[in-house]
């Protein structure tokens, strides 16, 4: 028996892959992309057990339940998550978004700050950690720290505060020092003052009904989750981080997603260090 | 060299456009619809902005009325170029803050020299 | 006071005026006639859970003017889904205001299995722009039969703009069958530039190179 060549990636299906890519998630693969993407296509390719591009493509554009295209997002982004990731976005919080929040704060109102998803609680601790170390205001005000996933066994590992090398590789050697303290097997354990800083609780970010209860939010992280979900999923998602924020709230998404594949219910702004969406003040 | 900024959601018209302004010696950037034209218009700088009024999540008349009220951005010139061919049409572009308004298709000798004219770019 | 933890309960002590008006099916469909912007928001958001007020969301979402409501609104449609919703929103897609078109064709894409009955009718309507808004719809529509509609198109219709919204679709959807009616369509249109252009681009990405076996 004939086993079948490796399918290969045309300059043209290329093209096409990727426009559809862009339309779909707004994330543009430029040319010098192109061995990053081909590998990752070709992978796919053979795992749904199609023998060429061609095929793949009509499967991966037609298909109702759009698992495919999920698994390629999977693929072609980054899943991980690790303190200090898209770094300027925090700098942006301390330096630009927390002076624009504070004179619509009323005397002794606290600061409100959502993670979701928070994964393993990586991004909510250097929110945590930043604020303490490079915003000088934050003694003079109460913040509120919450932060929320759908995994209840990754919420787990988020309250527990226990890191391998690869997750603190980004922070820099002082706050290591400062924040945590390493264990007997090598891992790094976050101090108990930033543990009980921060409530975690567990939501689906697609459960209208559930997402009720959080509200008067003045900023969420939500990062790297949305590109995950399909039209639909992304729209209610929104509805609900709408419903969450107070008017004139902030709201970050991961680098390589955007909010003109969601929705226009936020205003653009442009601050020095970085685009962040805004919840109309009216 | 002239950036000129391409927000029309389909593919095509967006290359097309880009083939004829690159022969011209511009600079071309593309989004796909009204809020990623915004989004770029904020975070770069261009010359002209070319818009297409069809395009989900954000149409080119909002567009192109949000782009009027930045102040960073709101004197950059913008033609409309769109499948509707009313006179009516022309009248909302031009309300909006369209500079011209053509109808699609758009002949590539016309819109090579409309953006030389609407930039300021010398004649060939 | 730096950072503080707000013990186990998350949940503001009283949710704003909405929670204190009755979520009930009447209570909801008065709200969505409030004054309020905020108010109209949420009771479209939670008229979710009436599928039957579908033909009272729509005719909500025909008037409406408001960015957020109208999100909300059609949220909530594309939720519900049915024939119903459908069959009200594709007559929005005459509409005069821009983004109410383009929020319908948003939703109708989402909703593939009720919006195929009534394509074929919607390509051959007289009106042209109503045609490419058709298209538009089938441009992010997960349904079998798009490229079959849209090769009648291009054999078809005998407007440029028409032809050339279904050749940019079909450079994604389409298969080789649909080279030949593509290649005769510069000529039909006088050898325009942007019909050649596209219908270059699509035979390219319809035919590709790659490994077939
Ligand atoms: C890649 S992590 C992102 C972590 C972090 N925000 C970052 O950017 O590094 C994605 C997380 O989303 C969570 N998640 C997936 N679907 C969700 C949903 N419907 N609601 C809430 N969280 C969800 C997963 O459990 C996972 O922990």
């Amino acid at each position: 028996m004939n086993s079948p060549a490796a399918p290969t990636i045309s300059e043209e299906e290329f093209q096409k892959f990727r426009d559809f890519f862009y339309r779909k998630t707004g994330i543009y693969f430029e040319e010098n992309k192109r061995y990053f993407v081909d590998k990752r296509l070709i992978e796919r390719i053979k795992a749904t057990d199609n023998e060429t591009f061609r095929n793949y493509f009509v499967m991966l554009r037609f298909e109702t339940s759009g698992k495919e295209l999920q698994q390629l997002i999977n693929l072609m982004t980054v899943n991980e998550t690790y303190f200090f990731r898209e770094e300027y976005q925090f700098t942006c919080l301390v330096k630009s978004v927390l002076a624009d929040i504070l004179p619509r704060k009323r005397c002794g109102e606290p600061i409100r700050i959502w993670s979701i998803p928070s994964s393993s609680g990586e991004e909510p601790y250097s929110l945590a950690i930043y604020l303490l170390e490079y915003w000088p205001q934050v003694n003079a005000y109460d913040i509120e720290l919450i932060a929320s996933d759908i995994d209840t066994e990754i919420l787990k590992k988020a309250r527990q505060g226990r890191y391998d090398q690869r997750s603190i590789s980004h922070l820099p050697a002082h706050l290591l020092h400062k924040h945590f303290t390493t264990t007997a097997n090598g891992a790094y354990q976050i101090s108990d003052d930033l543990r009980n800083s921060i409530d975690f609780t567990q939501v689906n970010i697609t459960d209208l009904n559930q997402m009720r209860i959080y509200r008067n939010f003045d900023v969420v992280f939500c990062r790297n989750l949305l590109i995950y979900f399909d039209d639909t999923s992304r729209r209610i998602a929104a509805e609900a981080l709408f419903n969450a924020l107070r008017p004139g709230g902030f709201i970050c998404l991961g680098h390589s997603e955007s909010m003109s594949r969601i929705t226009p219910l936020f205003k653009i702004r442009k601050f020095p260090e970085a685009i962040i969406y805004q919840k109309p003040l009216r | 060299m002239k950036r000129v900024l391409v927000i029309d959601d389909a593919t095509t018209v967006r290359m097309y456009y880009r083939q004829v302004l690159e022969a011209q010696g511009f600079a071309v950037e593309e989004a796909a619809n009204g809020y990623e034209g915004l989004e770029k218009a904020l975070m770069e700088s261009f010359d002209l902005y070319i818009v297409d009024i069809n395009m989900p999540k954000m149409d080119g008349y909002t567009l192109l009325r949000s782009i009027r009220q930045e102040p960073a951005i709101c004197a950059t010139p913008a033609i409309m170029i769109s499948t509707e061919g009313q006179v009516q049409d022309a009248n909302a572009a031009y309300a909006a803050g369209a500079n011209l308004y053509f109808n699609k298709p758009v002949k590539p000798d016309v819109l090579a020299l409309t953006v030389r004219m609407l930039t300021g770019e010398k004649p060939t | 006071m730096s950072l503080i933890k707000k013990s186990q309960d998350i949940s503001p002590p009283v949710l704003e005026e909405n929670r204190r008006t009755p979520r009930d099916r009447a209570g909801l469909l008065s709200q969505l006639e409030n004054d309020a912007p905020d108010i109209r928001r949420w009771a479209a958001l939670d008229l979710v859970e009436f599928p039957d007020t579908a033909e009272v969301l729509c005719a909500q979402l025909a008037q409406e003017t408001q960015t957020p409501v109208r999100e909300a609104l059609l949220t909530t449609l594309i939720k519900i889904g049915n024939p119903i919703v459908v069959n009200r929103l594709i007559p929005l897609l005459r509409s005069e205001d821009a983004a109410l078109r383009n929020l319908v064709i948003e939703a109708l894409q989402q909703l593939p299995e009720a919006v195929a009955p009534h394509m074929k009718e919607m390509l051959r309507d007289p009106d042209a722009d109503y045609r490419i808004f058709s298209i538009n719809v089938l441009d992010n529509l997960k349904h079998p039969q798009a490229p079959a509609w849209l090769q009648e198109v291009v054999e078809k219709d005998d407007n440029i703009n028409v032809c050339a919204a279904a050749v940019e679709v079909l450079a994604e959807v389409g298969s080789a069958e649909v080279i030949p009616a593509l290649s005769t369509l510069p000529e039909r249109f006088d050898n325009d530039p942007f019909m050649e252009f596209c219908v270059q681009t699509a035979i390219r990405r319809i035919q590709g190179n790659g490994n077939r076996i």
